[in-house]
């Protein structure tokens, strides 16, 4: 029984790595850093992209809300004019009864 | 999990000013013999050390010292080459006769016998077939098999026995007594 695993590990004896696999370790862990360099460019691309939409979405609100107030301050002159004119039409015309 | 040991042992073991490239180097022909004489396919057997050792990079920081990388890297080659196997299933594998074989570090006994046992060991079913591997590879004993492939240390011996057994019975059938 000895003899044959003696012949077993003979067998099995470590053999030499082909000369090239250190290189393409390296070169495999060159490319994974490399992809998740790109990764991580489009990532942040991504993140600026977004970022920008929100930031012109929340400009574009505020000049919306501006414009609105706007036409509400105009409406609101507008309505005191009006009621101006008419309570003075109102006291011509009550004059102009009395006489 | 890697055997218990003292921690000023584990110390003198571990080697902080090793980089990845000593690890890689001292490990190389370790990981790349367990996938050749596993798969007997030479090619397949790199791409497995290849993919292994890039595990390790990423990993490398998390294991505390030398025993422990070596005990890492026999547990994951043993498990993606059992892995590898099973997810080519059917797939047509090469003519074991027509493989070139690598060059051996230290040649011992007939080499024509050494081949023929590496032919029958390739034909046994993967688990035991791993287990011989890394008991005649790797010379490791029973109980640090049971950790590397996590299973029973029984099943263990109980593979090497059976495995021990059919060998015996197809080199003696085949090439006559080898007492």
């Amino acid at each position: 029984m000895e003899d044959f695993e003696r012949q077993l590990r003979d067998a099995l004896a470590r053999k030499e790595q082909p000369p090239s696999l250190e290189a393409r370790v390296f070169a495999a862990i060159a490319a994974g850093e490399s992809k998740s360099w790109t990764f991580w460019r489009w990532e942040a691309l991504a993140a600026s992209v977004l970022a920008l939409a929100a930031l012109g979405a929340h400009e574009h609100m505020v000049r919306e809300r501006a414009a609105g107030q706007a036409a509400k301050a105009r409406l609101q002159l507008a309505l005191k004019i009006t009621v101006a004119k008419l309570s003075k039409i109102q006291q011509t015309v009550r004059t102009s009864t009395e006489e | 999990m890697a055997p218990a040991r003292s921690a000023t042992e584990a110390k003198a073991e571990a080697a902080p000013e090793m980089t990845f490239a000593d690890v890689l180097r001292a490990n190389q022909s370790m990981v790349f013999s367990l996938a050749y004489h596993f798969l007997r396919d030479r090619g397949a057997a790199e791409e497995i050390a290849q993919d292994v050792f890039l595990r390790l990079y990423r990993k490398v920081n998390d294991l505390e010292d030398a025993r422990h990388i070596t005990f890492w890297l026999r547990k994951v080659t043993s498990h993606r080459c059992i892995d590898y196997v099973r997810k080519r299933g059917s797939q047509s594998s090469i003519a074991l006769e027509d493989t070139a074989e690598p060059s051996v570090i230290e040649q011992h006994g007939d080499p024509l016998l050494n081949r023929r046992l590496r032919q029958l060991i390739a034909t046994l079913p993967e688990k035991p077939r791993m287990v011989m591997v890394l008991r005649y590879q790797e010379d490791l004993m029973p109980e640090e098999i049971s950790e590397v492939l996590e299973m029973p240390v029984r099943t263990v011996k109980s593979h090497l026995q059976r495995s021990l057994a059919i060998l015996r019975e197809k080199i003696e059938r085949s090439m006559g007594d080898i007492r």
